[in-house]
């Protein structure tokens, strides 16, 4: 038997999916990471899974992972020592940044520091234009006493980003070629290999994760190559991306950046595919783990897509499914302030120790401990019998908080759930209005360990009617990844003005686009996926300081003008077609091997689904209701709220007034 | 309180998710790169009398979290529903404070009762006036700064009045922007108030009332703790605007800012008279006018993040603004360059409560933000091209626990600039630098954030260069506790060369090609002695190039040789060091102007003016400067009263001044 596997490594649990290629079975498991062995904790898992399910490591044919070594590198700020090679007289590009600060409103506010010092910020003498002709050319002096300065200094690679090295990457292949000649042991990324598009800034910040990433990744690849190849897993390992695709574990080692934001990106596809499998088009996803919950919106089922991501606080501009994050989530710790006033985070006890009821030695109360007060949790063991709840630790922690508001335990535990869920409100109204989003029609998708414990109360206070619960939520990431499709993008800057003379160089700069997309999906190297290249441009009004991206597919002057008003008006309701246009940049994606994975259909339902009556606080009093195990639900089974539905890796809390159906695939929608 | 306080956590959120939604929506739809990249607009929801109990902080500017639209709302009695008033002018209500910020509400009706309002304000790029953009710092009265609306309904029951529209439009130089931004505001306040009615189902009216009146005390709760935890006294400060207009004497901003337990007075006598230029800064004397306050919101949420941002913030502080002076002034004074002095006003207000707490407060901000733009030509096109470069900011003051942050910062955090790579693909300029400038953060235990430094040149003859809100040429953001002032900004033609000129706050400067002009922002103000400042920190900076090793060794007595620090060398620089003593240092600068311009010498100045007719002041304060001149007397006052005399006889208007001295 053949399977696909798909493994995302996140902080605290390793979540594991493998679809057996005939049957389309769909088999999950999710056991603790071991960040103190990396490259290791795979191998582990997947024996785990082999050992679970019967998981024949040697009829692995497809292999996708999503691991968070390169994200960890740069919030833990253990990445390499670089140097940045900049044109002269703009060294200080990473510490101006784009100068506008977060917390506008206090004179103590701060940036994240650059992850190269500004002495490892060297100059290079030399000029090219906005033309792309060279105005004076590059000195190779100011390369050497730069090379001579990283030395110095210790730097295990260089990045070069030189100004518009958007238009004539001359300069800096030049630059690049002096550096391998002069200091061939240290490491080199052009800003125009890694991302290619005008803004200096953008591009450097862009440039500098990668390098800063590139050693770990690159070693954390080969061990993991190394451990698959000994476990006799024979498929080469794909690697999931921050644009929802994959891309060969060999590709990751120089293109690091591409896989940065991989774990909530794998997060987005995988609902995705639940959302496609429960027929719902436009949904807004909520998936809620220890620390913080994360936000994204599909659209005709599709993730959507931007640039400009923030990681550990720098800028990251390569395509990324748009994810917005909160500082909310199961472990977010309530407290009283001087005032009176009940907050909940944005503190958190995040994995270590948890929340109290974990009795790791947690003691302040968080958001899980309200819900284990008020009899939601605590019906089974909690992160797939990892975890034993500790109801007295629960109800200390919850207590001392009800002792200063003055409320019973239970009440308090109620209000800190109201208050947790009114925090996301604020996130979620807020992502609403940025992107237009109109509720008709619109589902929540709750997931991660917590997101089923709040999504009906989310919903309630947003005004949308449904929720899909998945049939497995605390493995979606993996599943994201299993369904995964191989892709990348490309980009080019033009800047040209939208009339007849742009439209030669535009149509050669795709077809250069297409024909470069057409070379790194050979170097994938997976066979038989033949490639679907599609076409876009990034276009603004002339004057504008911002650009949208527009599909496209007639390359005609009226189709291009036609589509840009169009998305225009969609994107901020308005548009002037009189108004000069311009085209900043022209992309291609490439995207092949899409993966057709079936969940198992349930059986039919013959007879009401088992339960046993529990006892919960829910309005304000304690309620007898029915607690349901998700694994014996079968197709068509109703379930009236207010309810608790159990299983290994989350509970579902179904508020009075709602109605829950279980599909064929197994996933819940739950009408509010 | 009448809300129970989860009641109040879950209106609060969701007060804030309406104003957050209300500022998405206008971003997301306004026409003018302006709002777009400057975010040169504010909303709030307002309750039924017009003061703030809600406001974004994502988006928008951070003036007016405490702004009451009372006074305007009460010119425009018995609105109905679908009704949006608007105003513009300054001197109608003191809510709009130049003439391109169009101020609108919209209210929200339950049982046919106003409950609440939604409102904001965008900046016009233009409204007409003698100039393009309609600022400048040369105009002289309110008439030459473009349309200003007086509070008006702009909007009848749902439909914009064409008329008004009209007039409004004819009157601006690219009305199709202002009408795109106008209707994304209007657009924007719908939104609101759609929020406002949902909250009102969810929480029930009353509930509503109550959680908006609850969050005002809270706020002012949290304003009061803070006040509470400084010590009670009087603490004065001033500071100074380096020109009443463009070439003229230093605009002198005074304060006495006196806190009694959970209540302060922030009393402005002392500041000079209205000016002839436009940098007056309209309020009326309202005394709790959000622009003067704007510090104060600042020390607060740096004291306090958890703050509240509503008008109850403003509950605590009363403001005494003397009629005719440049924070109250009087019509038809120009005042759209009040950003200028709103900056200084801020730094007067830091520079007080750094009295009252200085363990607590950082040092001055560089505190001048000037927005480099060129007019050009295009030589493909041959048209006019009217492009922003970049904002120049400088660094934050030294801090308590850290320095103060490099070309950005404090007060000043929320400006964006503009790609390099861009403005050359889209203006026939060519930048040679753009970075931070070395030596330019005032020394100190923790040093003064650097300056920014812009240099370029142009393509094109006839280039005009505008550098608004160009101030702290003269008087440095200043350093405390010992630590040193932050260097003033230099605004240089063809630097280096025999044909270098020194352009001062010049606000608007020619270029032909050829010409290179560079911009140096001030650098932010250092904190404590600099001589105690960890000799490997400073050799990090020396590394780093923010402070030289010639500084190094001057302002911080640490020898770095071979990068390295030389112990003995640093030693013996060490040895016998005298702090800077005082609380704050401002610099040769101001030492000298003061040494002529004592503290006496401006009371009875003062004195002065108040016996002067409001017209006559900016003359009178004219006069007098020549009068003193720059050379240090034995005793000036005695000189000033020699000038009065003087005046008061040769201008009978003059005549009380005299009899006074």
């Amino acid at each position: 038997m053949a399977w696909r596997i798909g493994v995302d490594i996140g902080g605290t649990f390793t979540d594991l999916c493998a679809a057996e290629e005939e049957t389309g079975t769909v088999r999950t498991l999710k056991v603790l990471s071991r960040p103190d062995a990396p490259g290791a904790d795979v191998a582990l898992a997947i024996a785990e899974l082999s050992r679970v399910h019967g998981v024949d490591l040697g009829e692995v044919i497809r292999f996708t992972h999503g691991t968070t070594v390169g994200v960890n590198t740069i919030i833990q700020r253990r990445g390499a020592k670089l140097a940045l090679f900049a044109t002269d007289g703009f060294t200080d590009v990473l510490e101006l940044a784009r100068l506008r600060m977060p917390d506008a409103y206090s004179l103590f506010g701060e940036r994240a520091a650059p992850l190269v010092t500004k002495d490892c910020a060297l100059p290079i003498g030399g000029r090219m234009l906005a033309n792309g002709q060279e105005l004076e050319p590059i000195d190779r002096a100011s390369v050497a006493a730069a090379v001579r300065a990283a030395q110095a200094k210790g730097c295990a690679g260089v990045v070069i980003c030189l100004l518009h090295a958007w238009r004539n990457p001359a300069h800096e292949i030049a630059v690049a070629a002096l550096v391998a000649e002069l200091a061939p042991e240290l490491f080199v990324f052009r800003s125009t290999e890694i991302w290619p598009a005008i803004r200096e800034y953008e591009r450097s910040s862009t440039a500098v994760l990668n390098g800063y990433v590139h050693p770990r990744v690159s070693l954390y690849l080969e061990r993991l190559e190394a451990a698959l190849a000994e476990a006799g897993v024979p498929a080469r390992p794909l690697i999931t991306r921050s644009n929802g695709g994959v891309m060969a574990a060999r590709q990751g080692k120089r293109d690091c950046v591409g896989m940065l934001l991989s774990g909530t990106a794998c997060g987005v596809m995988g609902a995705a595919f639940v959302a496609a499998e429960a027929g719902v088009r436009h949904a807004a996803t909520l998936d809620v783990g220890g620390t913080s919950a994360d936000v994204a919106l599909l659209r005709d089922g599709q993730a959507q897509f931007a640039a400009g991501e923030n990681v550990g606080g720098f800028p990251l501009f390569v395509p990324s499914v748009a994810v917005s994050s909160i500082g909310a989530g199961g472990g977010s710790i309530a407290s009283v302030d001087a005032f009176g006033m009940l907050k909940v985070g944005p503190d958190s006890a995040g994995s270590t120790p948890g929340p109290a009821c974990y009795g790791r030695g947690g003691t302040q109360a968080t958001l899980t401990d309200a819900f284990a007060v008020r009899g939601v949790l605590g019906h089974g063991a909690l992160g797939y019998g990892a975890v034993k709840p500790d109801m007295a630790s629960a109800r200390a922690a919850v207590g001392a908080i009800a002792g200063k508001l003055g409320l019973g335990i239970e009440e308090t535990a109620e209000a800190i759930a109201a208050v947790a869920v009114s925090a996301m409100y604020l996130e979620f109204s807020k992502m609403f209005a940025r992107n237009a989003v109109d509720l008709d029609d619109l589902t929540l998708i709750a997931f991660g360990g917590a997101g089923p414990m709040v999504g009906c109360q989310v919903a309630r206070e947003l005004g949308v009617s449904r929720v899909l619960v998945p049939r497995s939520p605390g493995v979606v990431c993996a599943l994201g990844g299993l369904v995964a499709e191989i892709r990348n993008d490309m980009v080019r800057t033009v800047m040209l003005p939208l009339e007849d003379e742009s439209l030669a160089p535009m149509r050669e700069g795709w077809a250069a686009l297409a024909a470069a997309s057409e070379v790194w999906l050979a170097e994938v190297g997976e066979p038989g996926a033949a490639g679907l290249l599609q076409y876009s441009a990034d276009m603004r009004y002339r004057g504008q300081s911002y650009e949208i991206e527009v599909p496209v597919t007639d390359m005609s002057l009226a189709a291009l003008a036609e589509g840009f008003h169009t998305q225009h008006r969609a994107v901020f309701d308005h548009a002037d077609p009189a108004a000069p246009v311009e085209v900043v940049n022209l992309r291609v994606a490439i995207r092949a091997g899409a993966q057709k994975v079936t969940s198992p259909t349930l059986a039919p339902a013959s007879g009401p689904p088992p339960s046993e009556p529990i006892r919960i606080f829910l309005d304000g009093a304690w309620q007898e209701v029915k607690l349901y195990q998700r694994d014996a639900l079968r197709l068509g089974h109703e379930i009236a709220g207010p309810a608790v539905v159990a299983q290994e890796d989350t509970t579902l809390l179904l508020p009075t007034g709602s109605h829950a159906t279980v599909q064929a695939q197994g996933h819940l929608m739950v009408e509010l | 309180m009448r809300t129970d306080p989860v009641t109040l956590q879950i209106i609060a959120n969701h007060i804030r998710a309406a104003a957050e939604g209300m500022a998405y929506t206008l971003y997301r739809t306004a026409h003018s790169t302006f709002v777009k990249e400057t975010e040169d607009f504010t909303i709030q929801v307002l309750d039924a009398t017009g003061k703030t109990t809600a406001t974004p902080m994502d988006l928008g500017a951070t003036w007016y979290p405490g702004v009451d639209y009372g006074e305007a709302i009460a010119y425009i009695p018995e609105m109905k529903p679908g009704d949006v008033c608007a105003c513009s002018d300054p001197y109608s209500g003191y809510l709009s404070t130049h003439a391109p910020d169009l101020h609108v509400w919209r209210p929200v009706f339950h049982e046919g009762e106003i409950v609440a309002f939604t409102s904001g304000h965008i900046h016009n790029t233009d409204v007409g006036g003698a100039v393009p953009a309609s600022l400048s710092r040369a105009l002289t009265d309110v008439q030459q700064e473009g349309i200003r609306l007086p509070p008006v309904r702009l909007v009848k029951e749902g439909t914009i009045d064409p008329e008004l529209l009209a007039v409004l439009l004819t009157n601006v130089r690219v009305p199709e922007q202002n009408l795109g931004d106008l209707k994304a505001l209007l657009g924007a306040t719908a939104t609101g108030e759609r929020r406002i009615r949902g909250m009102i189902e969810r929480f029930g009216i009353t509930r509503f009332k109550d959680g908006l009146a609850d969050l005002m005390d809270y706020a002012e709760a949290q304003a009061r703790s803070v006040l509470a935890s400084i010590p009670d006294g009087d603490y004065e400060f001033t500071d100074y605007c380096d020109e009443d207009l463009p070439g003229g004497e230093p605009v002198r901003l005074a304060l006495k800012l006196s806190i009694r337990g959970d209540s302060a007075i922030l009393d402005f006598t002392g500041t000079d008279p209205q000016v002839a230029a436009s940098l007056n800064v309209p309020t009326g004397g309202r005394e709790r006018h959000t622009l003067v306050l704007v510090g104060v919101y600042y020390v607060l949420f740096t004291l306090n993040k958890g703050i509240t941002l509503n008008y109850g913030l403003t509950r605590p502080f009363t403001c005494i603004m003397p009629e005719g002076t440049v924070v109250n002034p009087v019509w038809p004074a120009a005042v759209g360059m009040r950003s200028l002095t709103c900056a200084r006003l801020r730094s007067l207000v830091f520079g007080a409560f750094c009295r009252a707490a200085p363990e607590r407060m950082p040092a001055a901000p560089a505190g001048s933000s000037s927005i480099v733009n060129v007019m050009t030509s295009d030589d493909r096109t041959g048209r006019r091209l009217i492009a922003a470069i970049n904002p120049i900011v400088g660094g934050g003051g030294g801090m308590p626990h850290r320095d103060g942050t490099d070309g950005s910062g404090a007060d000043a955090a929320y400006l964006k600039n503009s790609p390099i790579e861009i403005t050359e693909a889209e203006v026939p300029i060519r930048i040679l630098k753009y970075g931070l400038a070395m030596d330019t953060g005032g020394a100190g235990e923790t040093r003064g954030g650097t300056a920014t430094e812009l240099m370029f040149t142009v393509a094109n003859p006839g280039s005009m260069v505008t550098a608004r809100n160009r101030d702290r040429c003269r008087f440095r953001p200043w350093g405390t506790l010992g630590g040193q002032p932050g260097i003033g900004s230099t605004f240089t033609l063809n630097p280096g060369g025999n044909r270098q000129r020194e352009l001062g706050n010049v606000d608007t400067v020619k270029l032909d090609p050829g010409d290179v002009l560079r911009i140096v922002s001030p650098g932010g103000g250092g904190r404590g002695d600099p001589f105690t400042r960890d000799p490997s920190h400073v050799l990090a900076d020396v590394r780093a190039g923010y402070v030289s090793a010639a500084a190094a060794a001057r302002e911080y007595g640490v020898a770095v040789v071979d990068d390295a620090v030389d112990q003995t060398a640093t030693a013996t620089l060490r040895e016998g060091h005298t702090p800077h003593e005082g609380l704050y240092a401002f610099g040769p600068e101001r030492l000298a102007h003061e040494a002529v311009w004592t503290q006496a010498v401006y009371a009875e100045m003062g004195r002065a003016m108040e016996a002067a007719p409001l017209h006559w002041r900016a003359f009178l304060k004219k006069a007098l400067f020549e009068a003193m001149g720059s050379e240090v007397v034995e005793d000036p006052v005695a000189k000033l009263r020699a000038a009065l005399a003087v005046l008061a006889e040769r201008h009978p208007a003059l005549a009380k001044v005299a009899a006074t001295a």
